[in-house]
Protein backbone atom coordinates (compact mmCIF):
# COMPACT_ATOMS: atom_id res chain seq x y z
CA UNK A 1 0.00 0.00 0.00
CA UNK A 2 3.18 2.73 1.16
CA UNK A 3 4.42 2.09 -2.53
CA UNK A 4 1.15 2.96 -4.24
CA UNK A 5 1.20 6.03 -2.05
CA UNK A 6 4.33 7.25 -3.01
CA UNK A 7 3.98 6.54 -7.03
CA UNK A 8 0.60 8.32 -7.12
CA UNK A 9 2.59 11.22 -5.01
CA UNK A 10 5.44 10.87 -7.58
CA UNK A 11 3.20 10.82 -10.19
CA UNK A 12 1.20 14.36 -8.72
CA UNK A 13 4.57 16.02 -8.08
CA UNK A 14 5.82 14.96 -11.31
CA UNK A 15 2.90 16.18 -13.05
CA UNK A 16 3.26 19.27 -11.01
CA UNK A 17 6.64 20.02 -12.72
CA UNK A 18 5.76 18.99 -15.91
CA UNK A 19 2.30 21.45 -16.27
CA UNK A 20 4.66 23.92 -14.45
CA UNK A 21 6.64 24.01 -17.04
CA UNK A 22 4.25 23.71 -19.99
CA UNK A 23 2.43 26.72 -18.69
CA UNK A 24 5.54 28.92 -18.39
CA UNK A 25 5.99 27.90 -22.26
CA UNK A 26 2.71 28.55 -23.15
CA UNK A 27 2.87 31.92 -21.03
CA UNK A 28 -0.17 31.27 -18.98
CA UNK A 29 -0.87 31.51 -15.39
CA UNK A 30 0.43 28.76 -12.84
CA UNK A 31 -1.68 28.57 -10.22
CA UNK A 32 -3.00 25.02 -10.77
CA UNK A 33 0.70 23.91 -9.81
CA UNK A 34 -0.45 24.70 -6.10
CA UNK A 35 -3.55 22.63 -6.16
CA UNK A 36 -0.97 19.44 -7.73
CA UNK A 37 1.35 19.76 -4.81
CA UNK A 38 -1.57 20.06 -2.32
CA UNK A 39 -2.80 16.56 -3.53
CA UNK A 40 0.59 15.37 -3.20
CA UNK A 41 0.84 16.82 0.61
CA UNK A 42 -2.56 14.75 1.77
CA UNK A 43 -0.63 11.64 -0.46
CA UNK A 44 2.88 12.09 2.29
CA UNK A 45 0.89 12.54 5.04
CA UNK A 46 -1.21 9.05 4.41
CA UNK A 47 2.54 7.37 3.63
CA UNK A 48 3.56 9.06 7.25
CA UNK A 49 0.56 7.91 8.84
CA UNK A 50 0.69 4.26 7.41
CA UNK A 51 4.60 3.99 8.61
CA UNK A 52 4.15 5.96 11.87
CA UNK A 53 1.70 3.59 13.46
CA UNK A 54 3.53 0.04 11.74
CA UNK A 55 6.64 1.59 13.35
CA UNK A 56 4.91 2.96 16.92
CA UNK A 57 7.30 6.19 16.26
CA UNK A 58 8.20 8.80 14.21
CA UNK A 59 8.74 7.07 10.93
CA UNK A 60 12.14 8.02 10.42
CA UNK A 61 13.81 4.26 10.65
CA UNK A 62 14.88 3.98 7.01
CA UNK A 63 15.93 5.66 4.02
CA UNK A 64 12.59 5.51 2.13
CA UNK A 65 10.97 7.30 5.59
CA UNK A 66 13.55 9.39 6.14
CA UNK A 67 13.04 10.80 1.98
CA UNK A 68 9.37 11.03 2.46
CA UNK A 69 9.59 12.72 5.78
CA UNK A 70 11.86 15.47 4.05
CA UNK A 71 9.85 15.79 1.02
CA UNK A 72 6.60 16.42 3.61
CA UNK A 73 8.34 18.57 4.98
CA UNK A 74 9.67 20.69 1.77
CA UNK A 75 6.32 20.87 0.45
CA UNK A 76 4.75 22.25 3.26
CA UNK A 77 6.80 24.90 3.75
CA UNK A 78 6.25 25.07 -0.26
CA UNK A 79 2.35 25.93 0.23
CA UNK A 80 2.83 27.76 3.63
CA UNK A 81 5.47 30.03 0.93
CA UNK A 82 3.42 29.61 -1.68
CA UNK A 83 0.51 30.73 -0.16
CA UNK A 84 1.46 33.69 1.71
CA UNK A 85 4.38 35.41 0.10
CA UNK A 86 3.07 34.80 -3.71
CA UNK A 87 6.54 33.70 -4.72
CA UNK A 88 5.52 32.26 -8.26
CA UNK A 89 7.76 29.69 -10.39
CA UNK A 90 8.53 28.16 -6.62
CA UNK A 91 6.24 25.45 -7.84
CA UNK A 92 8.58 24.92 -10.82
CA UNK A 93 11.72 24.94 -8.70
CA UNK A 94 10.18 23.00 -5.87
CA UNK A 95 8.42 20.20 -7.75
CA UNK A 96 10.98 18.40 -8.94
CA UNK A 97 13.18 18.30 -6.46
CA UNK A 98 9.93 16.33 -4.38
CA UNK A 99 9.97 14.21 -7.40
CA UNK A 100 13.02 13.20 -7.10
CA UNK A 101 13.03 12.64 -3.22
CA UNK A 102 10.06 10.48 -3.95
CA UNK A 103 11.71 8.81 -6.35
CA UNK A 104 14.55 7.84 -4.31
CA UNK A 105 11.82 6.43 -1.80
CA UNK A 106 11.24 4.31 -4.37
CA UNK A 107 14.09 2.48 -5.72
CA UNK A 108 15.26 -0.87 -4.25
CA UNK A 109 15.80 -1.80 -1.29
CA UNK A 110 15.54 2.29 0.40
CA UNK A 111 12.12 1.89 1.80
CA UNK A 112 11.69 -1.54 4.24
CA UNK A 113 8.52 -3.90 2.82
CA UNK A 114 8.05 -5.22 6.65
CA UNK A 115 8.63 -2.38 8.71
CA UNK A 116 9.26 -3.29 12.78
CA UNK A 117 7.95 -2.24 15.53
CA UNK A 118 10.44 0.41 17.14
CA UNK A 119 8.13 2.11 19.94
CA UNK A 120 9.47 5.32 21.39
CA UNK A 121 12.35 4.44 23.73
CA UNK A 122 13.44 8.30 24.17
CA UNK A 123 11.40 10.99 23.16
CA UNK A 124 14.29 13.48 22.56
CA UNK A 125 15.75 11.46 20.19
CA UNK A 126 12.35 11.34 18.21
CA UNK A 127 11.88 15.14 18.57
CA UNK A 128 15.49 15.76 17.71
CA UNK A 129 14.57 13.55 14.68
CA UNK A 130 11.69 15.26 13.39
CA UNK A 131 12.78 18.36 14.56
CA UNK A 132 15.65 18.07 12.32
CA UNK A 133 13.90 16.77 9.49
CA UNK A 134 11.17 19.27 9.22
CA UNK A 135 14.35 22.62 9.31
CA UNK A 136 15.59 20.60 6.40
CA UNK A 137 12.42 21.08 4.86
CA UNK A 138 12.59 24.70 5.31
CA UNK A 139 16.41 24.90 4.60
CA UNK A 140 15.57 22.92 1.37
CA UNK A 141 13.20 25.45 0.30
CA UNK A 142 15.61 28.23 1.22
CA UNK A 143 18.03 26.68 -1.46
CA UNK A 144 15.58 26.46 -3.93
CA UNK A 145 14.69 30.15 -3.22
CA UNK A 146 18.90 30.68 -3.62
CA UNK A 147 18.93 28.88 -7.34
CA UNK A 148 15.90 31.07 -8.43
CA UNK A 149 17.81 34.16 -7.49
CA UNK A 150 20.84 32.77 -9.12
CA UNK A 151 18.77 32.50 -12.33
CA UNK A 152 16.68 35.63 -12.27
CA UNK A 153 19.79 37.47 -11.54
CA UNK A 154 22.07 35.79 -14.34
CA UNK A 155 19.02 36.91 -16.90
CA UNK A 156 19.08 40.14 -15.80
CA UNK A 157 22.64 40.66 -15.62
CA UNK A 158 22.69 39.70 -19.25
CA UNK A 159 19.93 41.48 -20.51
CA UNK A 160 17.88 38.46 -21.57
CA UNK A 161 14.72 39.46 -21.20
CA UNK A 162 12.98 37.55 -24.03
CA UNK A 163 12.53 33.75 -22.31
CA UNK A 164 8.95 33.39 -21.04
CA UNK A 165 11.31 32.51 -17.37
CA UNK A 166 11.85 35.70 -16.82
CA UNK A 167 8.45 37.38 -17.27
CA UNK A 168 7.00 34.67 -14.38
CA UNK A 169 9.80 35.26 -11.65
CA UNK A 170 8.66 37.34 -8.77
CA UNK A 171 11.05 40.12 -8.35
CA UNK A 172 14.45 39.74 -6.95
CA UNK A 173 13.76 41.23 -3.60
CA UNK A 174 10.92 38.84 -3.13
CA UNK A 175 12.76 36.36 -3.75
CA UNK A 176 15.99 36.90 -1.48
CA UNK A 177 13.31 37.96 1.34
CA UNK A 178 11.68 34.43 1.51
CA UNK A 179 15.00 32.77 0.73
CA UNK A 180 15.92 34.74 4.60
CA UNK A 181 12.90 34.28 5.95
CA UNK A 182 12.72 30.32 5.38
CA UNK A 183 16.84 29.87 6.40
CA UNK A 184 15.43 32.00 9.76
CA UNK A 185 12.40 29.30 10.24
CA UNK A 186 15.13 26.29 9.19
CA UNK A 187 17.77 27.39 11.58
CA UNK A 188 15.16 27.94 14.55
CA UNK A 189 13.80 24.99 14.21
CA UNK A 190 17.07 23.18 13.90
CA UNK A 191 17.89 24.87 17.19
CA UNK A 192 15.21 23.01 19.17
CA UNK A 193 16.33 20.05 16.85
CA UNK A 194 20.32 20.26 18.22
CA UNK A 195 19.04 21.22 21.62
CA UNK A 196 16.91 18.00 21.60
CA UNK A 197 19.88 16.01 20.60
CA UNK A 198 21.96 16.99 24.03
CA UNK A 199 18.93 15.72 25.87
CA UNK A 200 18.68 12.34 24.38
CA UNK A 201 20.06 9.34 26.26
CA UNK A 202 23.67 8.15 25.45
CA UNK A 203 24.48 11.46 23.38
CA UNK A 204 28.52 10.62 22.23
CA UNK A 205 30.55 12.41 19.77
CA UNK A 206 30.50 11.45 16.66
CA UNK A 207 30.40 12.48 13.07
CA UNK A 208 27.04 13.33 12.66
CA UNK A 209 26.75 15.43 16.21
CA UNK A 210 29.91 17.24 14.34
CA UNK A 211 28.64 17.84 11.22
CA UNK A 212 25.05 18.64 12.61
CA UNK A 213 26.62 21.21 14.66
CA UNK A 214 29.03 22.99 11.85
CA UNK A 215 25.97 23.43 9.66
CA UNK A 216 23.60 25.07 12.45
CA UNK A 217 26.41 26.83 13.41
CA UNK A 218 26.95 27.83 9.78
CA UNK A 219 23.71 29.30 9.29
CA UNK A 220 23.63 31.15 12.15
CA UNK A 221 26.97 32.91 11.34
CA UNK A 222 25.40 33.68 7.56
CA UNK A 223 22.08 35.04 9.03
CA UNK A 224 23.61 37.23 11.73
CA UNK A 225 26.47 38.31 8.92
CA UNK A 226 23.52 39.56 6.85
CA UNK A 227 21.37 40.98 9.50
CA UNK A 228 24.34 43.13 10.35
CA UNK A 229 26.97 44.22 8.43
CA UNK A 230 25.12 43.42 5.39
CA UNK A 231 26.13 40.54 2.26
CA UNK A 232 25.33 41.01 -1.30
CA UNK A 233 22.50 38.31 -2.20
CA UNK A 234 24.21 36.22 -4.69
CA UNK A 235 26.83 35.70 -1.54
CA UNK A 236 24.30 34.66 0.55
CA UNK A 237 22.24 32.13 -2.28
CA UNK A 238 25.07 30.49 -2.91
CA UNK A 239 25.77 30.44 0.85
CA UNK A 240 22.48 28.89 1.38
CA UNK A 241 22.94 26.03 -1.54
CA UNK A 242 26.11 24.92 -0.17
CA UNK A 243 25.49 24.84 3.28
CA UNK A 244 22.43 22.49 2.37
CA UNK A 245 24.85 20.47 1.28
CA UNK A 246 26.40 20.28 4.64
CA UNK A 247 23.39 19.90 5.64
CA UNK A 248 22.38 16.59 3.63
CA UNK A 249 25.84 15.55 4.69
CA UNK A 250 24.89 15.71 8.05
CA UNK A 251 21.59 13.95 7.37
CA UNK A 252 23.39 11.39 5.95
CA UNK A 253 25.85 10.00 8.40
CA UNK A 254 22.90 9.11 10.25
CA UNK B 1 -30.02 53.56 -41.04
CA UNK B 2 -26.17 52.90 -41.98
CA UNK B 3 -23.47 54.04 -39.58
CA UNK B 4 -21.15 56.23 -40.96
CA UNK B 5 -17.83 57.08 -39.28
CA UNK B 6 -16.13 60.36 -40.62
CA UNK B 7 -12.74 61.49 -38.87
CA UNK B 8 -8.61 62.58 -39.13
CA UNK B 9 -6.51 60.56 -37.08
CA UNK B 10 -2.48 61.04 -36.82
CA UNK B 11 -1.70 58.91 -40.09
CA UNK B 12 -4.22 60.88 -42.39
CA UNK B 13 -3.50 64.69 -40.44
CA UNK B 14 -0.35 66.45 -38.58
CA UNK B 15 -1.09 67.80 -35.28
CA UNK B 16 -1.30 71.32 -36.93
CA UNK B 17 -4.32 70.31 -38.37
CA UNK B 18 -5.29 67.68 -35.56
CA UNK B 19 -5.59 70.45 -33.01
CA UNK B 20 -8.01 72.79 -34.93
CA UNK B 21 -10.97 69.94 -34.40
CA UNK B 22 -9.91 68.47 -30.86
CA UNK B 23 -12.95 68.66 -28.74
CA UNK B 24 -12.65 68.41 -25.00
CA UNK B 25 -13.84 66.41 -22.92
CA UNK B 26 -16.29 68.23 -21.49
CA UNK B 27 -17.79 69.19 -25.19
CA UNK B 28 -17.48 65.67 -26.28
CA UNK B 29 -21.48 65.08 -25.00
CA UNK B 30 -22.94 68.45 -26.42
CA UNK B 31 -20.89 68.18 -30.33
CA UNK B 32 -22.55 64.37 -30.33
CA UNK B 33 -26.42 66.45 -29.02
CA UNK B 34 -25.55 69.40 -31.74
CA UNK B 35 -25.14 66.16 -34.24
CA UNK B 36 -28.30 64.61 -34.09
CA UNK B 37 -30.13 68.07 -34.21
CA UNK B 38 -29.23 67.88 -37.61
CA UNK B 39 -31.70 66.79 -40.12
CA UNK B 40 -31.07 63.16 -41.79
CA UNK B 41 -29.28 62.25 -38.16
CA UNK B 42 -30.84 60.11 -35.40
CA UNK B 43 -27.76 59.11 -33.13
CA UNK B 44 -24.14 60.44 -32.57
CA UNK B 45 -21.15 59.54 -30.82
CA UNK B 46 -17.83 62.11 -30.49
CA UNK B 47 -14.48 60.86 -29.56
CA UNK B 48 -11.66 63.74 -29.38
CA UNK B 49 -7.75 62.45 -28.41
CA UNK B 50 -4.62 63.99 -28.67
CA UNK B 51 -4.41 61.70 -32.07
CA UNK B 52 -7.91 61.63 -33.64
CA UNK B 53 -11.32 63.13 -33.39
CA UNK B 54 -13.80 60.73 -34.87
CA UNK B 55 -17.91 61.28 -35.21
CA UNK B 56 -19.78 58.05 -35.55
CA UNK B 57 -23.43 58.32 -36.67
CA UNK B 58 -26.09 56.69 -37.91
CA UNK B 59 -28.27 58.76 -40.38
CA UNK B 60 -30.58 58.40 -43.82
CA UNK B 61 -28.17 57.39 -47.02
CA UNK B 62 -30.39 59.52 -48.93
CA UNK B 63 -28.72 62.22 -46.44
CA UNK B 64 -25.17 61.13 -46.66
CA UNK B 65 -24.00 63.94 -49.01
CA UNK B 66 -25.97 66.33 -47.21
CA UNK B 67 -24.99 65.85 -44.15
CA UNK B 68 -21.12 65.11 -44.88
CA UNK B 69 -21.42 68.93 -46.41
CA UNK B 70 -23.08 70.03 -43.29
CA UNK B 71 -19.79 69.10 -41.17
CA UNK B 72 -17.66 70.66 -43.79
CA UNK B 73 -19.50 73.64 -43.25
CA UNK B 74 -19.94 73.37 -39.61
CA UNK B 75 -16.24 72.22 -38.67
CA UNK B 76 -14.81 75.20 -40.95
CA UNK B 77 -12.97 72.53 -43.77
CA UNK B 78 -10.68 74.30 -46.17
CA UNK B 79 -9.77 71.89 -48.89
CA UNK B 80 -6.51 70.92 -46.89
CA UNK B 81 -8.52 70.02 -44.03
CA UNK B 82 -10.84 68.08 -46.28
CA UNK B 83 -7.92 66.00 -47.82
CA UNK B 84 -6.96 64.76 -44.31
CA UNK B 85 -10.49 63.93 -43.52
CA UNK B 86 -11.81 60.12 -44.36
CA UNK B 87 -14.82 58.58 -43.74
CA UNK B 88 -16.15 54.89 -43.20
CA UNK B 89 -19.72 53.27 -43.70
CA UNK B 90 -21.21 50.27 -42.78
CA UNK B 91 -19.55 47.26 -41.94
CA UNK B 92 -16.30 49.46 -41.96
CA UNK B 93 -17.21 51.95 -39.97
CA UNK B 94 -18.08 49.29 -36.85
CA UNK B 95 -14.56 47.74 -37.93
CA UNK B 96 -12.89 50.40 -37.34
CA UNK B 97 -14.30 51.34 -34.12
CA UNK B 98 -13.05 47.95 -33.45
CA UNK B 99 -9.67 48.60 -34.64
CA UNK B 100 -9.92 51.91 -32.63
CA UNK B 101 -10.76 50.29 -29.35
CA UNK B 102 -8.52 47.64 -29.38
CA UNK B 103 -5.36 49.99 -29.89
CA UNK B 104 -5.21 48.74 -33.83
CA UNK B 105 -5.27 51.88 -35.01
CA UNK B 106 -2.81 53.73 -32.37
CA UNK B 107 0.31 55.33 -32.47
CA UNK B 108 1.56 52.77 -30.00
CA UNK B 109 -0.12 49.86 -30.81
CA UNK B 110 -2.01 48.02 -28.16
CA UNK B 111 -2.31 50.82 -25.98
CA UNK B 112 -4.85 50.58 -23.09
CA UNK B 113 -5.62 54.60 -22.82
CA UNK B 114 -7.79 54.22 -26.20
CA UNK B 115 -10.63 51.92 -24.42
CA UNK B 116 -11.28 54.06 -21.67
CA UNK B 117 -10.92 57.18 -24.00
CA UNK B 118 -13.48 55.60 -26.33
CA UNK B 119 -16.11 54.09 -22.92
CA UNK B 120 -15.71 57.76 -22.23
CA UNK B 121 -17.00 59.32 -25.35
CA UNK B 122 -19.71 56.93 -25.99
CA UNK B 123 -21.00 57.56 -22.11
CA UNK B 124 -21.14 61.17 -22.44
CA UNK B 125 -23.39 60.66 -26.24
CA UNK B 126 -25.69 58.61 -23.60
CA UNK B 127 -26.29 61.07 -21.14
CA UNK B 128 -26.78 63.26 -23.69
CA UNK B 129 -29.36 60.90 -25.14
CA UNK B 130 -27.68 61.46 -28.84
CA UNK B 131 -27.50 57.73 -29.07
CA UNK B 132 -29.93 54.73 -29.53
CA UNK B 133 -30.33 51.30 -30.63
CA UNK B 134 -28.08 50.85 -33.38
CA UNK B 135 -24.89 52.72 -31.94
CA UNK B 136 -25.83 51.60 -28.25
CA UNK B 137 -25.64 47.87 -30.08
CA UNK B 138 -22.45 48.83 -32.33
CA UNK B 139 -20.59 50.47 -29.17
CA UNK B 140 -21.67 47.35 -26.79
CA UNK B 141 -20.52 44.89 -28.99
CA UNK B 142 -17.09 47.04 -29.98
CA UNK B 143 -16.45 46.87 -26.54
CA UNK B 144 -16.64 43.58 -25.92
CA UNK B 145 -14.40 42.90 -29.10
CA UNK B 146 -11.86 44.82 -28.06
CA UNK B 147 -11.96 42.99 -24.33
CA UNK B 148 -11.57 40.03 -26.32
CA UNK B 149 -8.53 41.29 -28.50
CA UNK B 150 -6.94 42.32 -25.00
CA UNK B 151 -7.04 38.82 -23.15
CA UNK B 152 -6.88 36.56 -26.19
CA UNK B 153 -4.05 38.12 -27.83
CA UNK B 154 -0.67 39.13 -26.57
CA UNK B 155 -1.11 42.97 -28.33
CA UNK B 156 -0.67 44.79 -25.31
CA UNK B 157 2.34 42.24 -23.81
CA UNK B 158 5.58 44.42 -23.18
CA UNK B 159 6.40 47.84 -22.70
CA UNK B 160 7.11 50.16 -25.98
CA UNK B 161 8.85 53.15 -24.35
CA UNK B 162 12.23 53.29 -22.12
CA UNK B 163 10.78 55.01 -19.45
CA UNK B 164 8.09 52.38 -19.02
CA UNK B 165 10.99 49.35 -19.75
CA UNK B 166 13.11 51.38 -16.78
CA UNK B 167 9.94 50.77 -14.68
CA UNK B 168 9.22 47.60 -15.34
CA UNK B 169 13.01 46.24 -14.85
CA UNK B 170 12.96 48.29 -11.44
CA UNK B 171 10.12 46.32 -10.44
CA UNK B 172 11.31 43.31 -11.63
CA UNK B 173 14.29 44.36 -8.91
CA UNK B 174 12.40 45.64 -6.35
CA UNK B 175 8.92 45.13 -6.53
CA UNK B 176 7.42 47.55 -4.96
CA UNK B 177 8.77 50.94 -5.94
CA UNK B 178 7.31 52.52 -2.87
CA UNK B 179 10.37 51.45 -1.00
CA UNK B 180 13.26 52.16 -3.20
CA UNK B 181 14.57 55.97 -2.92
CA UNK B 182 15.33 56.97 -6.80
CA UNK B 183 18.67 59.70 -7.84
CA UNK B 184 18.14 61.63 -10.96
CA UNK B 185 21.33 62.87 -12.25
CA UNK B 186 20.69 65.23 -15.27
CA UNK B 187 17.44 67.28 -15.65
CA UNK B 188 16.99 66.68 -19.50
CA UNK B 189 13.64 66.04 -20.54
CA UNK B 190 14.36 61.83 -20.72
CA UNK B 191 15.48 62.23 -17.26
CA UNK B 192 11.70 63.76 -16.07
CA UNK B 193 9.88 60.98 -18.56
CA UNK B 194 11.38 58.29 -16.79
CA UNK B 195 11.53 60.03 -13.18
CA UNK B 196 7.37 60.36 -14.56
CA UNK B 197 7.54 56.61 -15.32
CA UNK B 198 8.82 55.71 -11.98
CA UNK B 199 6.52 58.03 -10.03
CA UNK B 200 3.36 57.19 -11.95
CA UNK B 201 4.24 53.38 -10.20
CA UNK B 202 4.31 54.16 -6.74
CA UNK B 203 8.47 55.65 -6.45
CA UNK B 204 7.81 58.14 -3.56
CA UNK B 205 11.25 59.51 -2.50
CA UNK B 206 12.96 61.33 -5.20
CA UNK B 207 16.51 63.50 -5.48
CA UNK B 208 17.58 65.65 -8.32
CA UNK B 209 21.44 65.99 -8.78
CA UNK B 210 21.90 68.82 -11.61
CA UNK B 211 24.39 71.01 -12.14
CA UNK B 212 22.29 73.95 -12.38
CA UNK B 213 20.83 73.44 -9.34
CA UNK B 214 17.60 75.83 -10.67
CA UNK B 215 16.91 72.96 -12.33
CA UNK B 216 17.40 70.57 -10.33
CA UNK B 217 14.87 72.34 -7.93
CA UNK B 218 12.46 73.09 -10.29
CA UNK B 219 12.38 69.23 -11.42
CA UNK B 220 12.28 67.76 -7.90
CA UNK B 221 9.23 70.24 -7.05
CA UNK B 222 7.79 68.91 -10.16
CA UNK B 223 7.86 65.20 -8.48
CA UNK B 224 7.53 66.49 -5.10
CA UNK B 225 11.14 65.29 -4.09
CA UNK B 226 14.46 67.04 -3.10
CA UNK B 227 17.09 68.82 -5.00
CA UNK B 228 20.97 67.89 -4.72
CA UNK B 229 23.65 70.01 -5.06
CA UNK B 230 25.63 68.54 -7.99
CA UNK B 231 28.54 67.92 -6.05
CA UNK B 232 26.57 65.75 -3.62
CA UNK B 233 25.40 63.37 -5.79
CA UNK B 234 28.09 60.70 -4.85
CA UNK B 235 26.90 61.44 -1.10
CA UNK B 236 23.26 60.20 -1.63
CA UNK B 237 23.98 57.28 -3.55
CA UNK B 238 23.83 55.76 -0.20
CA UNK B 239 20.58 56.47 0.27
CA UNK B 240 19.21 55.44 -3.23
CA UNK B 241 17.96 51.92 -4.92
CA UNK B 242 17.72 53.22 -8.44
CA UNK B 243 19.96 56.26 -10.58
CA UNK B 244 18.65 57.46 -13.64
CA UNK B 245 21.57 59.48 -15.14
CA UNK B 246 21.36 61.80 -18.15
CA UNK B 247 23.83 64.89 -18.24
CA UNK B 248 25.64 66.31 -21.19
CA UNK B 249 28.80 64.89 -19.27
CA UNK B 250 31.89 64.53 -22.34
CA UNK B 251 33.10 61.87 -19.94
CA UNK B 252 31.87 58.69 -17.36
CA UNK B 253 30.38 59.97 -14.07
CA UNK B 254 29.63 57.22 -12.13
CA UNK B 255 32.59 54.69 -11.97
CA UNK B 256 33.28 51.52 -9.68
CA UNK B 257 35.22 53.33 -7.43
CA UNK B 258 31.83 55.63 -6.75
CA UNK B 259 30.36 52.55 -5.86
CA UNK B 260 32.82 50.54 -3.88
CA UNK B 261 32.63 53.34 -1.85
CA UNK B 262 28.92 52.94 -0.73
CA UNK B 263 28.66 49.44 -0.71
CA UNK B 264 29.14 48.59 2.87
CA UNK B 265 26.92 51.71 3.82
CA UNK B 266 24.01 50.78 1.92
CA UNK B 267 24.71 47.08 3.06
CA UNK B 268 25.30 45.45 -0.54
CA UNK B 269 21.72 46.03 -1.09
CA UNK B 270 20.81 45.71 -4.95
CA UNK B 271 21.43 49.15 -6.96
CA UNK B 272 19.38 49.83 -10.36
CA UNK B 273 21.51 52.33 -12.65
CA UNK B 274 19.91 53.42 -16.14
CA UNK B 275 22.00 55.51 -18.05
CA UNK B 276 20.20 57.09 -21.05
CA UNK B 277 23.10 59.81 -21.72
CA UNK B 278 24.94 60.00 -24.91
CA UNK B 279 27.81 59.82 -24.42
CA UNK B 280 27.69 57.13 -21.49
CA UNK B 281 27.47 58.72 -17.83
CA UNK B 282 28.13 55.38 -16.21
CA UNK B 283 30.75 53.03 -16.77
CA UNK B 284 30.24 49.95 -18.00
CA UNK B 285 32.63 48.27 -15.52
CA UNK B 286 30.60 48.94 -12.89
CA UNK B 287 28.69 45.71 -14.01
CA UNK B 288 31.12 43.45 -12.19
CA UNK B 289 29.96 44.50 -9.19
CA UNK B 290 27.45 41.85 -7.82
CA UNK B 291 24.46 44.07 -6.64
CA UNK B 292 24.84 46.69 -9.18
CA UNK B 293 22.30 46.07 -12.59
CA UNK B 294 23.31 48.51 -15.24
CA UNK B 295 21.28 49.18 -18.31
CA UNK B 296 21.91 51.86 -21.23
CA UNK B 297 20.05 53.31 -23.50
CA UNK B 298 20.67 50.66 -26.31
CA UNK B 299 19.79 48.12 -23.87
CA UNK B 300 16.50 49.69 -23.14
CA UNK B 301 15.55 50.43 -26.71
CA UNK B 302 16.02 47.09 -27.74
CA UNK B 303 13.71 45.85 -25.15
CA UNK B 304 11.17 48.47 -26.46
CA UNK B 305 11.72 47.03 -29.94
CA UNK B 306 10.94 43.51 -29.07
CA UNK B 307 7.69 44.68 -27.16
CA UNK B 308 7.20 46.51 -30.51
CA UNK B 309 7.80 43.78 -32.73
CA UNK B 310 5.99 40.89 -30.35
CA UNK B 311 3.06 43.21 -30.93
CA UNK B 312 2.67 43.88 -34.31
CA UNK B 313 2.90 39.99 -35.01
CA UNK B 314 -0.08 39.63 -32.95
CA UNK B 315 -2.08 41.87 -35.16
CA UNK B 316 -2.79 39.37 -37.11
CA UNK B 317 -4.65 37.36 -34.97
CA UNK B 318 -6.18 40.54 -33.69
CA UNK B 319 -7.80 41.56 -37.24
CA UNK B 320 -9.26 38.24 -37.24
CA UNK B 321 -11.14 38.36 -33.97
CA UNK B 322 -12.26 41.98 -35.36
CA UNK B 323 -13.01 40.60 -38.26
CA UNK B 324 -15.28 37.42 -37.24
CA UNK B 325 -17.15 39.86 -34.68
CA UNK B 326 -17.87 42.57 -37.91
CA UNK B 327 -19.26 39.69 -39.44
CA UNK B 328 -21.10 38.52 -36.79
CA UNK B 329 -23.07 41.75 -36.15
CA UNK B 330 -24.91 42.08 -39.05
CA UNK B 331 -27.17 39.62 -37.19
CA UNK B 332 -28.41 42.80 -35.03
CA UNK B 333 -28.98 44.74 -38.14
CA UNK B 334 -26.43 47.36 -37.35
CA UNK B 335 -24.63 47.41 -40.32
CA UNK B 336 -27.07 45.79 -42.64
CA UNK B 337 -26.58 48.79 -44.84
CA UNK B 338 -23.25 48.61 -45.54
Amino acid sequence: MEIEIIIIATLLSLSGAIFSFWQIKKDRPHQRVFWLMLAVFVFQIWFLSIRGQSREACPLADWGERLMFLSWSLTFFYLAVGSTYRVSLLGLFTAPVITVMQGGALLPNVLNRNPKVIGVTDYWREAHAALSVLSYGALTLAAVAGVMFLVLNSLLKKQSFTTGLFGKFPPLTTITTSMVRLTWVGVTILTFGVGASFKMEGIESSVHLWVALMSWLSYLVLLIAKATRGMTNLRFSWSVILLLGLSIAAFVSV
Amino acid sequence: MPIYCLGLNYRSAPVEVRERFAILDSRQGEEAKQMVLQAGVSEAVVLSTCNRTEYYLVGSESDWAGFKHFIIRHLSLDSIAQECFYDYKGREAAKHLCRVMSGMDSMVLGETEIFGQVKKAYQLALEVQATRGNLNQLFQKAISVAKKVRNSTQIQMGQTSIGNVAVDLAEKIFGDLGKSPVMIIGAGEMSRVTGQSLLSRGAKSIFVANRSFDKAESLAQEMSGKAVRFDDWADTLSQVDVVISSTSAPHYLIGPDDIEAVRRKRKFRPLFLIDIAVPRDINPEVTSIEEVYLYDIDALEQIADKARDKRQAQLKLCEEIVKEAVEGMSIFGVVESS
